[in-house]
């Protein structure tokens, strides 16, 4: 009956405490967008406007990301193509090899986790170290990220402090995040010095000018590319854009969306190989394409990654991120999920109340409720949909054919008001699980209609 | 080079309709003073921008606003206080420990108070390694926004820039801000 969606969600709630602090956290991260997108008059034409100029790229993807390729090999980079995620790590690994890395540091990258980069690096020997605090907190815990901006908001400063004082042997009981964001500072700024390659994501790929487009507010891509001479861009296909004109627009609106802030501390630009180094470019596809000639789903290559759909959605918030079966969770993951494989990830897709919310606060305004409206549309074709569900629907589909039939029930509905509780509040009616029900009405509006107790309320 | 037809074609094989590119002129906020603005969200940032006076001594005000600044990099010829010139470095680690850099900012943006900032030395490192970063910025190149600033900006040579806003920070634990996760723990924007 209930998904594994619900059934994690159920394990989540079980710690009231944090489950309640997961939740106003996160609204709070959602108010801070509100405030500071209202002071921009100009906001609700900038979504429309980046809706509109990723609808026109994803149109004309080929040629974009041929110009964007064309471009990046004339400033020096080497670019590649990964058809899958394991030709990438194949083509990562390589490169790696080639210069003979022993350690690479990380900055936050969705499609390596997409990849499962790391662990292919380290069977074949390679150290990896996530730099960006919250990746590197979940990578010494050996966890996934739970939100694709604040990766470890599942967690407390208590289990970081303890985790800390194992692995990077801070105060005993200090868990204060100053204290503790220093000392990882500390630690990350050897690792940064002793790396022999720095691997980034992509926030956006300019086709005119060839730029690689980093957002980050810790500088760590920016410490572990300036370090090492060998950098390394993962870029999903989806991630080119044309110009620094349209890079204007979509600046604007990512951290703004993302958490809040008017900018990201950083905003970095590469164009060029370091003095001496390389610079490579991996476009990965790994599915993109195909979903370019989804007519129901190709909007889900709009996303800037931003995170404000899980910020705002009322069942993410009170789930969290573990509870989503895909690596990505929220609107957001439910959608790309089953893009990926719709009857592993399935289970997701009762993950959300069709509040729309998601809708009205994404940045590049894709459909994502009414995206999975559709795929729970598609659940009985993909023997997926809930055996208690299709049994209530023919109940109902029979009911609502046959107006005697329908009539009649109204008529004795009444009469369950007076049974007692057992008999309502058992395992049959998941209606009644966790919640009062609504007392039927005496009178049904068809009736009141008819015996003119139906008034109208004039306004005045 | 077969992947990449493969995936040119599987695109091409998945589109069906062209989109325009909308017109991306759009009316936007604009500041009365784009100076005042940009020294207040400078702030509301966890950074500082300063007005320095017609005439000021820019060595001395540095010296004044980093006592205790040592290890001062910067391949600025004016600036006489700095003792590391990262064009002379043998590698990026040697900057490590840097007190204060001091480095050009091309344009500053008002409505987020970003700096333009295009690598200017052999180490780029020197922008984000030190734990004071000071930016020196001719107070008439504040734009109103990101896309007056996109439209002005220029690389040098290195081909590498970046925006800066603000001192390096994060969140990750329990959403507290911290100020300093890894790269300048101060930033200050000196306007002349």
């Amino acid at each position: 009956m209930s998904t594994k969606h619900a059934d994690s969600a159920k394990q989540f709630l079980y710690y009231k405490g944090s489950a309640q602090w997961h939740n106003e956290t996160l609204w709070f991260v959602r108010h801070k967008r509100d405030l500071v997108s209202r002071s921009l008059p100009e906001w609700e034409t900038l979504r429309e406007l980046s809706s509109q100029i990723k609808r026109h790229t994803i149109s004309h993807l080929d040629t974009y990301l041929e110009q964007f390729a064309a471009n990046a090999e004339a400033n020096g980079a080497i670019v590649h193509w990964a058809v899958d995620a394991k030709e990438h790590n194949d083509i990562v690994f390589n490169i790696l090899k080639k210069h003979k890395v022993r350690k690479v540091v990380k900055s936050k990258s969705m499609l390596t986790e997409e990849c499962r980069l790391n662990p292919y690096l380290m069977a074949r020997g390679i150290e990896v170290v996530e730099s960006d605090l919250g990746e590197r907190i979940l990578q010494l815990m050996d966890q996934a990220p739970s939100h694709i901006v604040l990766p470890a908001i599942h967690l407390k400063r208590q289990q970081v402090g303890k985790l800390f004082e194992e692995k990077l042997h801070t105060e005993k009981d200090n868990c204060d995040p100053t204290y503790l964001t220093h000392a990882a500072r500390k630690h990350l700024r050897q690792e940064f010095l002793t790396a022999d390659a720095a691997m980034t994501g992509a926030n956006f790929g300019v086709a005119a000018t060839g730029d690689v487009v980093v957002c980050t507010n810790e500088g760590n891509a920016d410490m572990g590319t300036s370090m090492a001479k060998l950098h390394i861009v993962s870029m999903g296909i989806e991630k080119v854009i044309p110009s620094y004109q349209s890079l204007g627009v979509f600046h604007r609106l990512l951290a703004r969306s993302a958490t809040g802030q008017p900018s990201t501390t950083y905003t970095s630009h590469y164009r060029k190989p370091q003095a001496g180094g390389e610079f490579h470019i991996v476009l990965v596809d790994n599915g993109r394409s195909k979903i370019a000639g989804n007519p129901d789903h190709w909007q889900t290559l709009k996303c800037l990654r931003c995170g404000a759909c899980m910020n705002t959605c009322p069942v993410y918030r009170r789930s969290g991120g573990y509870s989503y079966t895909y690596f990505i969770p929220g609107p957001i993951g439910i959608n790309l999920g089953m893009l990926q494989a719709p009857s592993r990830y399935f289970d997701n897709v009762s993950a959300c109340s069709l509040c729309f919310s998601c809708e009205n606060v994404c940045p590049a305004k894709i459909d994502l409720g009414h995206q999975i409206y559709k795929w729970r549309q598609d659940l009985n074709g993909l023997h997926k949909a809930d055996p208690m569900k299709k049994y209530m629907s023919y109940g109902m589909k029979y009911v609502f054919k046959r107006p005697v039939v329908y009539h009649t029930g109204l008529k004795l509905a009444p009469a369950i008001n007076k049974l007692p509780r057992f008999l309502i509040y058992n395992k049959l009616n998941a209606w009644g699980l966790g919640r009062e029900l609504p007392q039927f009405a005496k009178e049904s509006f068809s009736e009141m209609w008819k015996n003119n107790n139906v008034k109208s309320v004039k306004n005045e | 080079m077969n992947s990449r037809e493969d995936i040119l074609s599987s695109i091409r094989a998945n589109l069906s309709k062209g989109f325009e590119l909308p017109m991306q002129h759009i009316e936007t906020i604009s500041y009365p003073d784009k100076t005042a603005r940009f020294m207040e969200i400078s702030t509301a940032v966890g950074g500082e921008a300063m007005l320095v006076k017609e005439g000021e001594d820019i060595n001395a005000l540095l010296r004044s606003t980093y006592p205790h600044a040592r290890k001062i990099v910067s391949n600025i010829p004016e600036i006489t206080i700095a003792n590391m010139n990262p064009d002379m470095v043998e590698n990026p680690q040697m900057l490590d420990g840097a007190d204060l850099s001091v480095v050009r900012g091309q344009l500053g943006v008002a409505e987020n108070g970003c700096v333009w900032i295009p690598q200017d030395s052999k180490e780029r490192a020197e922008i984000f390694i030190c734990e004071h970063l000071a930016i020196l910025l001719d107070k008439n190149k504040i734009v109103n926004n990101m896309h007056d600033a996109y439209h002005d900006l220029t690389f040098n040579d290195y081909g590498f820039g970046t925006f800066i806003s603000g001192p390096s920070k994060t969140a990750d634990i329990e959403q507290a801000l911290v100020i300093g996760a890894h790269g300048a723990t101060s930033v200050t924007v000196f306007l002349i």
